[in-house]
């Protein structure tokens, strides 16, 4: 999804209000719980709260010019791989096998053999359409967000095509757009 | 990990930007793995090994912990230098023909729109051009997005044959042999 993506493709940066800015707030403490503690931190109550709409229907949360959230039309808050890093508990977790890191930094979708395969590991909680962590085989950090098609059951029962959608990998435009001026 | 968390610092590559684990499948691992072996040894190390073998073989430069390739370049001379860019993938990057493409598109059978493509490779700006353009044959000229995201110049009217003149006059840079127009769907030199 952010294959191709450069600040160009920003259309419009606005301060939200503040009943936005704790919509926001409240919709990403409720995905991600374990942020709880430190979201005072990430999105300060005092400083202004970005969005900046890009195309397709994309927003992303900017504070101090660091994009930390995106999501898509209505769908649900994602952090960005930069701070998926720093607090790598926060999302549940599926891991690919090696073999599929090359393909998965390249942009592909994971499909679900690279998920049950020895080298992959499911989490059976996760069900379908919730945003989880990529991790690899034999990594420490998360490598890609993806948002499930199915859920870890399917992807374990059917084992075919698409598991998980690419949202957001390693090295794509979102990554490399570190500031957002 | 339910007390206060604190943020997990990641290393990442200077020269690839990827947390340093991830360098192997980055775009160009061969320009990392200096960097790997100063930052991040206990990451990968057959690169130690790697770069040791080399120094044991009498080879003092520094640099040259890069160039260990596949042995295409015994003398070691120099990293090889790589003037097609590599996407991730291994895919490489086809480098942009720099040339401008003139199209006239007929509208309303005897009105006509002369597009030109590909200024922006030589560096003109294109709102500046098109200002330019639409000052000298005094007609409409105005920057469209064109096909597959790429800017082009529309200007209303029939100047095919003025505007060859008139691009190599306003912008030395542009050859005349880079000049190509489209007829009949077939790309032809204007020279």
């Amino acid at each position: 999804m952010f294959k191709k993506f450069t600040s160009e493709d920003v259309s419009g940066q606005n301060q939200v209000k503040a009943s936005v800015q704790r919509k926001i707030r409240q919709s990403i403490a409720d995905e991600y719980p374990g942020l709880e503690l430190v979201l005072d931190d990430l999105l300060p109550k005092k400083s202004p709260l970005i969005v900046a709409k890009c195309q397709n229907h994309l927003n992303l949360v900017v504070v101090n010019n660091v994009p930390l959230f995106f999501n898509i039309r209505d769908g649900p808050y994602m952090p960005t791989l930069r701070l998926l890093h720093q607090y790598p508990t926060i999302m549940k977790k599926l891991q690919v096998d090696r073999g599929a890191i090359k393909f998965v930094l390249a942009g592909a979708n994971i499909m679900c053999p690279g998920l049950t395969s020895p080298g992959g590991v499911l989490d059976e909680e996760v069900g379908a359409e919730t945003p989880v962590a990529i991790m690899a085989e034999g990594k420490q950090h998360a490598l890609a967000i993806g948002f499930t098609k199915m859920s870890a059951k399917d992807i374990k029962a059917i084992n075919k095509g698409i598991g998980v959608d690419n949202m957001h990998y390693l090295n794509d435009g979102l990554w490399k757009m570190e500031r957002l001026d | 990990m339910t007390e206060i968390l604190q943020p997990v610092q990641v290393l990442y590559c200077g020269i690839c930007s990827l947390p340093a684990e991830y360098c192997e499948f980055g775009a160009d691992f061969e320009k990392c793995k200096p960097w790997l072996i100063r930052n991040a040894p206990q990451l990968y190390p057959d690169l130690i090994q790697e770069s040791n073998s080399k120094v044991a073989d009498g080879i003092s430069d520094q640099l040259q912990s890069s160039s260990i390739t596949d042995g295409t370049e015994p003398s070691g001379s120099s990293a090889p230098k790589e003037p097609v860019k590599r996407l991730p993938g291994g895919k490489t990057k086809k480098k942009e023909k720099q040339e401008v493409i003139i199209e006239k598109v007929t509208r309303n059978k005897r009105k006509s729109i002369t597009t030109l493509k590909g200024l922006d490779l030589f560096g003109v700006k294109l709102s500046d051009a098109s200002k330019k353009l639409g000052k000298k044959f005094a007609t409409g000229a105005s920057v469209v997005k064109g096909p597959t995201e790429k800017d082009q110049i529309d200007v209303q009217g029939d100047i095919a044959y003025d505007i060859v003149e008139f691009i190599t006059d306003t912008w030395p840079d542009v050859p005349e042999t880079a000049i190509y127009f489209i007829e009949d769907g077939k790309k032809v030199p204007a020279v």
